[in-house]
């Protein structure tokens, strides 16, 4: 023990290469299904407590820290406006590349993210609207319609689709650019593709399309399932979007999850504007009435359109008959966050605290769990800037990403008229949730 | 950001540094400190130009006394422009912090062809009508005779300069062949004199390869520096073959024929003078008396092209009795011509060496070692009283009187080897008599005594220790760099099986077996299929690459690549090739994706870089050695195994690799790069071929990637492609810091760390 510790500490660079030889070594031996497992050698980072039990080592603090990363790197921690009603075109590359069986079970099949993506896209944007679009055989065809209602884009989502031809990505972008003209300018106009091509096939000059799309303020972004292309990462570029490219299965996932949050607001659409908006009331269970949208009886449940009368199932949306926006007011609270992120938790090193003579906290504020790593030894941990309350990481996560309120300053706010200052400012920010039609208003 | 290194305080005008730059410096400075010779291989993208740039130039600057000039030789005019752009922010940078102190004279030496802005002049093609159409305006005879006739046409520009004469200067700063047409214009001066006459004062000059090496430009132009220069080779991977190529000459049968009808031409011109002016040959008769040493003596635009050999063995002495006359030089001339033209008779291939050649020219026509000698000085001596101003229509007996000086002058290191038509084309005569210099050394020999510092730096320089010996140099430092990334941005792989398992290679026996054409067909087309953008596939000559992609094409594999990207090829004419070049540059940009075919040892390996998109992928198909059989190099290898004990075996595998390695080295121009290179031939698996490659490319190349089949391949590439397309950190994580900043290095300096950070 004592021998091969000093071989270490002495040792010089040839020693540790041909340890590292080795390991490759062995790497390159391993078979296809293997090198999966490669990188994450769950088996080796389990280690033993006292008791003998084993337990995997605590990579919370990892996780913590690239949640953090992420969390910092992207623009929601500052205060900017955000468009708060995208209308956005996902197109899906259905050409032969996205037949490829690389990621499991084929690229194709990952369609599903998609769905959830959808799932996600209306929790986040209430009032968003959605289209879908599949490129094949070198032209772009339209699935489905801009729509509120998640559940007839998956509906056709998960028809039965077949991988054919080349990928265009300049006849995606003319067929959205099309659609999206006529989109009223409040709205903001995006445009995300998965793609799997590594190439394009195009008719004419892509960058006249890119310039239009840019002239037209389309926002592009690109999720690539194979490698980085120049052109893709142009448009993304120029129309300030996100291009990123997915590891894996779930890597795929995170990265279009990362689409569904609103996208800063273009300067041009900052002037704010009125949107009149219905908020309908929830109709009286156990009544019979024919339900607008699906022309069909039905019982109990719906929602009933303040100015109309009309009958429609589900919130948020558009009323078939007169046109009204209706949405919940939990819908409208729901993106209230957006616009005043909760502020970013600074992390508080122990050691720290302990020069500075300050008493080490024991609970974490939030779930009250003890902030003590097991064997009492003090881990780490967050504290609100505000309220100067302690978290711990779980909370913070939730906090952050979840909750959207810190309970810190919430539980302040009784004493302090905090409140009616962020009310305040809200209105002053010229966001675009400037009115609303209310119930009695509509029906006057 | 400035720092110290030992005493001399260095500046660099950028916030960070790399470490490897940091380190280059540092055995630079010890090199000039020695006052030695330096051998420095350092990756391309680390910025190797700006680090020699900064740091010779703060040396200077810290021995204000007696401070070094620069003579920094590029291959290309382009690289010359690299360079000099780099120097210009290097010396505003120094100026902002120095003041007026910092200020030196830089700037570019090029051609007439790129210097000239006389419209009438510049309009010709070429470079040798170019120098002719200049000589022919501002030759001495003709200036004075435009003295006295008006209607005699002078240069403008070079009037006015001649007028200012030494008063002619340039301020201090940084002239790029642009700047120095610009001030030429404003001025109204020439700008090829005046660069040439401010190169005796400028601190630092960049011009090409040929100023020092070529001992016939090299006497005129870089005869005045002091031995305190610093010279400086970049991209010098293939000096030996420069140096080479500087001392070779190749006769033809339309060379020969051109010189019978220049003696001819010259002959007329004889009887004319001597009807008219008979005293003009008199005189020159009593000069060559004297001796050759009248050169200095001329007016600077009548000197042209001077001895192609060593320049000191030639002028102490004085030309032969036998040639002074003119009548008996042209018949000289005329005897040799008609020997060469008897020896391209021949029917089969003869070797020679130049003792027994010189003697065979004595016994047969009469023509001893002494006169051949002398045969390129008295030309140009004739030429001048002839005052002959089309030089360009004289090339040929140039050629002539070059290769007579040639064999003359050395006994050693040279041969003469004459085909009857080229190897590989059996059925087309074309009798060719060479003179080979085996000896690279024979060239750079006097740059080496010259001057007290020569460093060669070249992105591959491995094995390192065969320069000194091809060279026959002892340098003080010699040292490899290897190069600090924050992420693996190089994947190197040696495949060495196709999809079917069966080993491929280019072996003389196995290139053409259908089953390996077909394995490199299947591993491009699954790898375009793969890769986005620009693909890359250099091929080891230029018929095999017609070999296999013929082959290709017939058997549909072709087709099927251009389903995924386009096709481009280089082809051995220039405007074509940059015609491909540029289209596939279109194709890459416009997301369509492209393959471009090239060939190792071509124009585009040797000068193009497809850095970013334009090369994601390069595929090097087999191992590009030289054509074994040609004679030259046969007669190359026997002396360099005679002579350096460098044995055929080391040599040809030497040559291959290093260009291996300059082909796939085109792909990663920058740190922030990344790329791909496959080795797909079964030899490179080898230790003895692959230890050759450059430490860069072996320090990526991990043991798994050694043995590949195609689909293993394929795989890696994709996961490098999408590992590579994340977003990263450019200065370096926690561990290693790749990016240096100012207080990094004091930090580092105070702690007396640093020999950690070098390698």
């Amino acid at each position: 023990m004592n021998s091969s510790k000093r071989k270490r500490s002495n040792g010089d660079g040839d020693e540790d290469e041909d340890y590292e030889e080795e390991d490759e070594a062995n790497g390159g031996c391993l078979q296809a299904w293997e090198r999966a497992y490669a990188d994450d050698r769950s088996w080796e980072s389990l280690q033993g407590d006292e008791s003998s039990l084993l337990r995997p080592i605590d990579n919370k603090a990892m996780y913590h820290a690239q949640y953090r990363r992420r969390i910092r790197s992207s623009p929601s921690t500052f205060r900017i406006q955000k468009g708060l009603i995208p209308y956005l075109y996902i197109v899906v590359d259905l050409s032969t590349a996205a037949s490829e069986m690389d990621f499991k079970p084929s690229r194709m099949a990952l369609q599903k993210n998609v769905e959830a993506f959808i799932r996600e896209f209306f929790d986040q944007n209430p009032r968003g609207q959605l289209g879908l679009v599949f490129v094949k055989d070198g032209v772009a065809q339209c699935l489905t319609e801009l729509g509120g209602s998640p559940d007839s884009h998956i509906k056709a989502l998960m028809g039965k689709l077949e991988c054919s031809g080349e990928a265009s990505l300049q006849n995606a972008l003319e067929l959205v650019h099309d659609y999206l003209k006529q989109v009223p300018s409040y709205g903001h106009r995006e445009f995300l593709i998965l793609y799997s091509a590594p190439s394009t096939r195009d008719p004419e000059d892509i960058m006249e399309t890119i310039q239009q799309c840019k002239k037209s303020k389309i926002r592009c972004s690109v999720v690539g399932l194979s490698s980085e292309i120049f052109i893709c990462k142009h448009l993304c570029q120029e129309t300030g979007g996100l291009y990123s490219i997915a590891l894996d299965e779930s890597h795929l996932k995170e990265l279009l999850l990362e689409h569904a949050p609103p996208p800063p607001a273009m300067a041009e659409f900052a002037i704010p504007s009125l949107i009149k908006m219905g908020f309908p009331q929830r109709a009286a269970e156990g009544v019979v009435s024919i339900c607008s949208c699906h022309r069909e009886p039905k019982v109990g449940g719906g929602y009933t359109c303040p100015r109309c009368k009309a009958r429609v199932c589900e919130l948020p949306t558009e009323c078939c008959i007169c046109g009204l926006t209706l949405v919940s007011s939990p819908h409208l609270a729901r993106s209230y966050h957006h616009l005043f992120p909760v502020t970013l938790f600074s992390e508080v090193s122990p050691s720290y605290l302990s020069t500075l003579q300050l008493r080490i906290p024991k609970n974490c504020f939030g779930c009250q769990q003890s902030l003590l790593n097991p064997g009492n030894k003090p881990g780490l941990f967050v504290a609100c800037p505000k309220c100067s309350q302690y978290f711990c990481l779980d909370c913070d996560i939730y906090i952050h990403g979840s909750l959207h309120n810190c309970p810190g300053c919430e539980s302040l706010r009784h004493s302090k008229p905090v409140i009616d200052a962020e009310e305040l400012k809200f209105a002053a920010a010229g966001n675009q949730i400037s009115t609303a039609v209310s119930p009695s208003a509509a029906a006057q | 950001m400035k720092f110290q290194i030992e005493e001399v305080t260095v500046y660099f005008p950028y916030d960070n540094i790399y470490p490897e730059q940091y380190s280059y410096m540092v055995e630079l400075k010890r090199a000039l400190d020695a006052k030695g010779h330096a051998l420095l291989e350092m990756p391309t993208g680390t910025g190797k130009t700006i680090a020699l740039l900064s740091l010779i130039t703060s040396y200077s600057l810290s021995k204000p006394s007696n401070p070094p000039k620069l003579l920094y030789c590029t291959r290309t005019v382009h690289e010359m422009e690299k360079t000099l752009a780099e120097l210009r922010r290097l010396h505003s940078y120094q100026v902002s912090l120095l003041g007026t102190s910092a200020n030196y004279l830089a700037l570019g030496l090029s051609s007439r062809k790129n210097l000239c802005i006389n419209p009438s002049v510049v309009s010709t093609e070429s470079r040798d009508s170019v120098d002719a159409a200049c000589r022919k305006l501002t030759a001495s005879w003709v200036r004075a005779l435009a003295m006295e006739n008006p209607n005699v046409k002078t240069c403008e520009f070079y009037e006015n300069y001649e007028k200012v004469g030494s008063e002619a200067i340039l301020p201090p700063g940084v002239y790029t062949l642009a700047d120095l047409k610009v001030f030429g214009k404003e001025k109204g001066w020439c700008p090829y004199f005046l660069a040439r006459h401010m190169v005796q004062y400028a601190n630092v000059v960049v011009y090409s390869y040929q100023y020092l090496l070529d001992p016939k430009v090299a006497a005129i132009i870089s005869k005045e520096m002091q031995r305190e220069s610093v010279v400086v080779f970049d991209e010098a991977h293939n000096i030996d073959n420069v140096c080479i190529e500087a001392l070779s000459v190749s006769v033809r049968r339309q060379t020969l024929e051109g010189a019978s009808r220049n003696l001819s031409r010259m002959a007329q011109e004889i009887d004319r003078f001597k009807a008219t002016d008979a005293g003009r040959l008199r005189a020159e008769y009593n000069r060559l008396v004297d001796g050759l040493a009248q050169r200095g003596n001329l007016p600077i635009t009548d000197t042209w092209l001077s001895n192609p050999a060593l320049p000191d063995d030639i002028l102490k002495e004085a030309v032969p009795g036998n040639i002074r006359r003119a009548e008996h030089f042209l018949s000289h001339l005329r005897r040799l011509v008609q020997y060469l033209k008897g020896r391209l008779q021949t029917e089969n291939v003869e070797k020679e060496g130049l003792v027994a050649f010189v003697a065979s020219i004595y016994t047969q026509v009469g023509i001893d070692q002494k006169m051949l000698r002398f045969c390129y000085d008295r030309l140009h001596s004739l030429m001048l009283t002839l005052e002959i101003t089309d030089t360009d229509e004289f090339l040929h007996i140039q050629t002539i009187c070059d290769f007579a000086t040639l064999v003359g002058t050395y006994t050693r290191g040279f041969s003469i080897i004459i085909e009857p038509f080229d190897e590989r084309m059996p059925h087309i005569p074309d009798p060719v008599i060479q003179l080979c210099c085996h000896d690279a050394s024979l060239a750079i020999k006097p740059v080496f005594d010259r001057f007290q510092s020569v460093v060669i730096t070249s992105g591959t320089l491995s094995p390192i220790d065969l320069y000194p010996r091809l060279l026959n140099f002892n340098p003080v430092v010699s040292h490899s760099f290897k190069m600090s990334l924050t992420r693996d941005c190089i994947c190197p792989m040696v495949l060495t099986r196709g999809s079917d398992q069966l080993p491929v290679s280019t072996k003389f026996d196995m290139r053409s077996d259908p089953g390996v054409v077909r394995n490199y067909g299947r591993l491009l087309l699954e790898m375009v299929s793969v890769v986005p953008d620009g693909v890359v596939c250099f091929f080891v000559s230029y018929s095999y690459m017609d070999g296999i992609v013929n082959s290709w094409n017939e058997t549909g594999i072709l087709k099927e690549i251009m389903q995924q990207k386009l096709v481009f090829i280089e082809t051995p004419d220039v405007v074509e090739t940059t015609l491909a070049l540029d289209n596939y540059r279109r194709a890459c940009d416009c997301g369509r994706g492209a393959v471009f075919f090239s060939v190792a040892r071509g124009k585009v390996a040797e000068g193009i870089d497809f850095d970013s998109h334009y090369g994601r992928l390069v595929i090097m198909f087999g191992v590009p050695f030289q054509y074994t059989l040609s004679r030259i190099l046969l007669a190359r290898l026997e002396y360099l195994r005679e002579t350096f004990q460098i044995k055929e075996g080391d040599f040809l595998t030497f040559d291959a690799l290093r260009q291996a390695a300059q082909c796939v080295g085109r792909v990663i121009r920058s740190k922030a790069d990344y790329g791909m290179m496959i080795f797909a031939d079964k030899r490179y698996s080898r230790h003895d071929k692959r230890s050759k490659l450059p430490g860069w490319i072996l320090s990526h190349l991990r043991d798994a990637h050694l043995n590949l089949s195609t689909d293993m391949a394929v795989h890696i590439a994709r996961e490098f492609l999408r590992k590579m397309a994340q977003p990263y950190d450019k200065a370096g994580g926690s561990g290693r810091k790749t990016l240096l900043s100012q207080e990094d290095l004091e930090k580092m300096m105070t702690n007396g760390n640093i020999q950690e950070m070098l390698f």
